[in-house]
Order: structure tokens, then sequence, then C-alpha cells
């Protein structure tokens, strides 16, 4: 039987598929959408110590310590399908145990409606750099990304690598001043 | 209380049911558009969703109550039979159930 009731129900019930279907346009409409901008990275400072890892081997492991300017203008990711960037610095390295490792050093969150603009100047990682041996002394090629995941209103959720490394060597000597 | 809710008149007729179907389905595909033009023009997805609600709140506006544009076909029923007095009051199915147990 028609009444108010059942009008209403078919007629939030049609809203809801409306709105499934709009969901799905906006997703569509940015699918396809390179999100991949360029990033400056600059090192100013690199240094290593020999420290107690005491979550680890057990023995003393290599402490990395690096401070890094960024500069990207993340504008061109935002569209309408975009709710925030997980900004995240990783470094990439291998070393006699592994082939490849990545640790990551530093993340940022941005909202959608804040500054794009990035300009960093000094930051010190915020995660230990820390190597399960002694792989980072004299280690000639470790490489900084900076990477991002894309946070959708709707579909896939992006990892998105920024184009702009930066291959920096560490030194061959341990720090050894306590600068905590 | 419950009396009074019972008395207002929520009723369509059948062309009005189809009318209401077609105009709410209509505002609200209307609404969408204009709502993923403009989302997409101003690239901000959550001016689609207000444009859509506002579309569902106009439809609710203009379909939930049973306004007189949807009352103007009501169904022709039969005119009442006129009453007469005496045995002929009794319905037809009772004469023939009286019959069957003769």
């Amino acid at each position: 039987m028609n009444t108010v009731l059942s009008r209403a129900n078919s007629l939030f019930a049609f809203s809801l598929s409306v709105m499934a279907a709009l969901t799905f346009g906006c997703f569509i409409t940015t699918a396809f959408k390179d999100r991949s901008v360029p990033v400056d990275i600059h090192v100013s400072k690199v240094m290593i110590k020999n420290v107690d890892d005491f979550t680890g081997p057990r023995e003393r492991s290599d402490l990395g310590f690096v401070t890094f300017d960024i500069s990207a203008d993340l504008q061109p990711i935002f569209d309408w399908n975009v709710k925030e960037l997980f900004l995240y610095m990783s470094a990439e390295y291998s070393t006699k145990s592994n082939a490849l490792n990545q640790v990551v050093l530093w993340d940022k969150i941005i909202l959608r409606g804040d500054k794009t603009k990035l300009n960093l100047r000094d930051i010190k990682s915020k995660y230990f750099f820390f190597d399960d041996g002694n792989g980072l002394r004299a280690n000639k090629n470790i490489t900084l990304t900076l990477s991002w995941n894309v946070v959708p209103n709707a579909g896939i959720l992006p990892l998105v690598e920024g184009s702009g490394h930066k291959s920096i060597a560490f030194p061959e000597t341990y720090e050894t001043a306590k600068t905590y | 209380m419950l009396s009074v809710f019972k008395s207002i008149p929520t009723h369509m007729d059948y062309k009005g049911q189809k009318l209401a179907e077609q105009i709410f389905q209509g505002v609200i595909l209307v609404s969408a558009v204009i709502g993923f033009i403009y989302g997409l023009f101003i690239q901000q997805f959550g001016w689609t969703v207000y444009i859509m609600l506002a579309g569902f709140a106009l439809s609710c506006l203009l379909t939930l109550p049973p306004w007189p544009v949807y009352r103007k076909n009501p169904l022709t029923w039969q005119p009442p039979l006129p009453e007469t007095p005496g045995e002929n009051r009794e319905k037809p199915q009772e004469n023939l159930k009286k019959k069957k147990h003769k």
C-alpha cells in the first residue's frame, strides 16, 4: 500500500543508490591520475654512532643520524578525491647481510586545506635509523626517498613515490661524543 | 491522540502515486547531476553531497505530503445500493447456505 512511510522509504533508497553512483564517479574521475611530483631533498648533516641495540641482535649496532631539508609543491596531488597525504621519508641501502634494507626515518600528515608548499629545513629524523649490524659505517649508497600514501574519499589507497632521490654516503668513523 | 494522526489524510490515487515517483526520481537525478558537475568544477566532493542532499530534501517536500495535485483522479466507485426493508437485507451468501441445509 502506498503510504507516507512507503514513499519515504523508496525516496531514501533511491537517494542512497544515486549517492553511491556519485561516489563511484568521483573515484573514476581520479583513478588514472599520476600523483607523483618532483621532490627536492638536501642532506645537511650525516653521522653514525655505534651503540647498544637492546631490541635487536644484542650487539652494538650502527645508528645513523641524518639531518635533511625537503622542498616540494604538493598542490597538484590534491583533487576532490584526496582527504589527506601521509608523507614518509625512507632510506634504502644494501648491506652484506641484506640485499635491501628499508627504514622509515620521518613522516608527516598533510590534511586537505593545509599548506601544500613544503619547505622544511633541518629536519631531524623522527625514528631511529638502526641497522641490524654494522652495515651503515662507510656505506657509500644510502638512498633517501620521499613517498606518500594518498587517502581518498572513495577508491584505492595508492602509494606514490616522489621523483627526486638523494643518495648519501655515511662516514667511515663513529661519532663517540655522547650528545643525546 | 492516535485518532488525530489517523484522521490526517495521506492517501494518493494511483495516477498521483506514479506522478510522485516520477517527480522524486527526476528531482534527485537532476540535483545529482548538478552536484557532480559543480563538485568536479570546484574540486570539492562535499559540495556534490550537499547539493544531492538538497535535492533529497526538496523531493521529500514535494512528494511526501499528499498534495492536491496527486489526488486529481479518484477512483469511481459504484454508487451504494439503496437499502430495502425486510428479508432482502440478508446477504445472498447466507440465503444460499440456508438452502443447502434444507
